[in-house]
């Protein structure tokens, strides 16, 4: 019957929380792959999760699912209870990884609306060996097993004597947190149906009224059950977790039983009516319970509400606010308020505090669209390592700054470049392990992901600990596969240059192709993908110690802080960062050469000058250096001067793209609205010297 | 009207370039605008007249006149820009004057003649004349009106103003 439930909210939910599971999974085994086992909240957490899938996926009725979590549920119980020693940890690990993996992939069928049809067989074998394996090898260590955790369990009440039919009442409280409390309590009914005789819950009809749910969290969801079961047993199908709060199991005699919810006479607890903080006290009364093992409150606590939300709306919301913000400063601004004598006290009041609000506004919705790094590094940690694996090397992989914030749309657009850097540091980076020993180095190669707010921009290194560029080599294959114009000595190319070969399309050093990377159809495609978000590549490297790749990304796409300048009639912005100082220069500064290019020299420093009104054929621009500006722009540690007319001050830009129609220009990469409602391209310096 | 006739009639927009009338399906068009200031893109084709502001939105606008090699005339308050919405792209387009809208019915549609040289300027962006009573329509085909891709080859001899004969 569960099938014709199977609608897309609860599909929607299964997916949202199982996907969250699984990283979260993903998360803990790889924080304890290196450890010799994995700790006892690891242990609980790992059973949970499993549990939790195993139980969703079966009132999903995605039965191969179920069948591999309630494997690897079996594994974890047994490591919880029995404490084996020698389980192989990297074998679990895997184990665990290959589960997640199946699930995952399963999800993502079941998300482009597929059926799930993976066949699990072979993995539900594995898992079955291993459990087989390790329960052989602790059937030693059984005779003195730790029962540390087993000691609670049967404390506070006496199982009433099997055979018999056993009553009990439980009272659940629902984490307000939870979506669809009424799906989820349909799961707990579900479970509990196979082992009841009989069962009554209240509210009844929680799949069919969707109000339901809002009642279940507000008074909690109340089960009658007529089981052959002992408490444990019940304990152990109810758990607290992500969506039940907390949990009491109360036996009661079949009298009350058959008076249904509405006894008041409760012998256990007297309360007709549930109201979350009864449980509080119902709970004091119990001070220990059995649900020590899967109480995980910290973490609860910190637990933000979240709500996921339609990207094109966001961008809607955006540019909205955009266009506010433009629209007050042409209201502010109106030439109908410049009349003489006309005070306007009350009104600059009031204006300026709707300013501070729209401001506001704009720094509120900026940051709702900035996330941390946290997801997309977590993600390479799992490349890291399985990587690695499949080609033999050990590999530590650090991470640092991973809570470092960027625009949602920057970090899609450098999810796939990022990977392929790290693969390609796992497997063209970090040499073998016999290379490293004859090198002097540890055996143990080391990768470190890190992420850094630096000058408006986000820098994303990869830096491993490995062999390192070979000049040579690059030279080499650059000149093989016609890179390099014919005449050109090798030592015309600084370092830095050289590394940039590698970027460019149809290269690649490595001589053999490998399963991870190595057919040059890469690293071009990083660049170009960087490019697109106007990020770039810088390739570091020492011979010998190993190199580092960094991606400079912008902050976000949407808002920038820019200078906004007029050349002719053209407003341009470029952005602030770039922007080092402004400087008025005078016609016996500057500097001009036979070739027709100009410098122009400040403060002893020479710096080459590029006239925006001349570059851009720009009609009436000011020719003579005294009646413009110099804006002296630093993009990449070069620096150069702009001469544009006239400067028209700081702003914070709504960016723009340049419609596709219109043909791409060099050095404009988006436009922008300024307050008087026209538009201004936006210059980007780096992209102009190119 | 009743829904017979809706079925067979065609509405278009029409602006007047130079002598000659030409149409645009309603379909595509979003909007009409009184000309406003324009923002040069620098290094651009000389019918890309640059960008406007149209409500927080950043349209670019093609001069239909220089578009069509005719002599550029200066803006009036006349001027207009038609907004049109053609596959992912709005674009305005700048005209002289707006017309007015007409209807169409399927029957006075024809396929623009040719004649000799298929490719002729006019029939580059002409789809098909309509005619209504004495005067002719240039229906225009947005997808070439937009698209340059076929730009090389015709080069001079498109200079010439329109040609098409006024009569029915």
């Amino acid at each position: 019957m569960a099938e014709e439930f199977n609608t897309g909210d609860m599909l929607d939910v299964y997916l949202y929380e199982n996907t969250q599971l699984l990283e979260k999974l993903q998360d803990t085994v790889l924080d304890q792959k290196d450890a010799d086992e994995f700790d006892e909240d690891s242990i609980n957490e790992i059973f949970r999760a499993m549990h939790t899938i195993k139980g969703s996926s079966g009132v999903m009725m995605f039965d191969d699912i179920t069948t591999v979590a309630h494997r690897l549920e079996d594994v974890f119980f047994f490591i919880r209870e029995s404490h084996p020693r020698n389980v192989p940890h990297m074998e679990l690990v895997e184990l665990v990884l290959d589960v997640a993996d199946f699930i995952s992939g399963e999800m993502d069928k079941l998300s482009d609306g597929d059926q799930p049809d993976g066949d699990s067989t072979e993995l539900v074998k594995t898992i079955e060996a291993f459990l087989e394996k390790i329960k052989g090898e602790s059937a030693v260590k059984k005779a003195t097993p730790e029962k540390k955790d087993e000691a609670p369990r049967n404390f506070y009440i006496a199982p009433v004597s099997s055979g018999g039919d056993n009553y009990f009442k439980i009272y659940l409280t629902y984490n307000p947190e939870v979506g669809l409390a009424n799906i989820h309590a349909y799961k707990l009914v579900f479970a509990l149906k196979e082992k009841a005789e009989d069962i009554m819950y209240a509210p009844d009809d929680i799949l069919t009224n969707e109000q339901s749910a809002d009642e279940i969290l507000k008074n909690g969801f109340q089960i009658l059950l007529k089981t052959k079961q002992t408490k444990e047993d019940l304990e152990r199908i109810i758990q607290p977790g992500y969506d039940v709060q907390k949990a009491d199991i109360y036996p009661c005699s079949e009298h009350d039983y058959q008076l249904g919810f509405d006894s008041g006479n409760d012998t256990i607890i007297e309360k007709p009516s549930i109201a979350p903080g009864d449980f509080v006290i119902a709970d004091s009364r119990t001070p220990s319970s059995p649900k020590k093992l899967v109480k995980d409150k910290p973490k609860k606590t910190e637990k933000t509400q979240f709500i996921s939300v339609d990207v094109s709306k966001m961008d809607q919301l955006m540019d909205l606010i955009g266009e506010l913000v433009i629209s007050e400063s042409v209201v502010l601004q109106n030439p109908d308020l410049r009349v003489p004598g006309l005070v306007l006290d009350n009104f600059n009041k009031a204006a300026g505090q709707m300013t501070k609000i729209s401001t506001d506004l704009q720094n509120v919705i900026m940051s709702m669209r900035m996330v941390p790094l946290t997801a997309t590094f977590q993600k390479m940690n799992r490349i890291v390592f399985d990587s690695s694996r499949k080609l033999g090397k050990e590999i530590e992989f650090e991470m640092v700054g991973d809570s470092t914030e960027v625009d949602k749309n920057i970090i899609e657009h450098i999810s796939d470049p990022l990977m392929h850097l790290v693969r390609n540091s796992v497997d063209h980076g970090i040499e073998s392990k016999e290379e490293r020993i004859a090198a002097g180095k540890k055996e143990k190669g080391k990768i470190t992901l890190s992420a850094k707010n630096e000058s408006g921009k986000v820098w994303i290194s990869v830096t491993d600990n490995g062999g390192g560029l070979n000049r040579q080599k690059i030279l080499a294959k650059a000149r093989k596969n016609g890179l390099i114009e014919a005449g050109k000595p090798d030592t015309a190319f600084t370092d830095k240059e050289v590394y940039q070969f590698i970027t460019l399309p149809g290269f690649s050093t490595n001589e053999q192709v490998t399963e991870l990377s190595g057919r040059g159809v890469g690293m071009d495609v990083v660049v170009s993908n960087l490019q697109k978000v106007g990020g770039a590549l810088e390739i570091d490297s020492v011979p010998g110690e190993g190199s580092t790749m960094t991606l400079k990304i912008p902050l976000t796409l949407a808002i920038i802080d820019g200078i906004v300048m007029e050349v002719a009639n053209s407003s341009f912005v470029i952005e602030t960062g770039s922007v080092k100082e402004f400087v008025s220069v005078t016609e016996d500064m500057m500097i001009y050469e036979p070739d027709g290019g100009e410098s122009v020299m400040i403060r002893g420093n020479v710096f080459p000058v590029l006239r925006v009104g001349k570059w851009y054929h720009l009609k009436d621009y000011a020719e003579r250096v005294e009646d413009g500006m110099m804006v002296i722009v630093e993009v990449d540690n070069q620096n150069f001067c702009l001469f544009v007319d006239r400067l028209v001050g700081k702003q914070e830009i709504v960016v723009k793209p340049i419609p596709d129609y219109v043909r791409k220009v060099k050095g404009l990469t988006g436009c922008t609205q300024l307050g008087d409602g026209s538009i201004a391209l936006i210059l980007d310096a780096a992209n102009l010297i190119e | 009207m009743d829904e017979l006739t809706t079925l067979q009639l065609t509405k278009f927009v029409t602006f007047k370039s130079g002598n000659e009338t030409y149409g645009i399906k309603i379909d595509y068009v979003n909007e009409i605008i009184a000309y406003q200031e324009i923002t040069e893109v620098p290094e651009c084709e000389d019918y890309m007249k640059g960008l406007i502001n149209l409500r927080g939105k950043i349209v670019p606008v093609i001069d239909v006149r220089i578009r069509f090699k005719q002599e550029p005339v200066p803006y009036t308050d006349r001027t207009c820009i038609i907004v049109i919405q053609y596959k992912q792209n709005t674009v305005g387009l700048i005209v002289e004057k707006i017309a007015e809208v007409v209807e169409l019915a399927e029957e006075n549609i024809i396929p623009s003649p040719s004649i000799g040289k298929a490719d002729h300027a006019q029939n580059k962006y002409v789809y098909a004349i309509g005619k209504m009573g004495n005067e002719v329509k240039l229906l225009l085909d947005p997808d070439r009106l937009l698209n340059d891709d076929d730009f090389i080859g015709i080069e001079q001899e498109a200079l010439e103003p329109a040609e098409v004969e006024k009569e029915a």
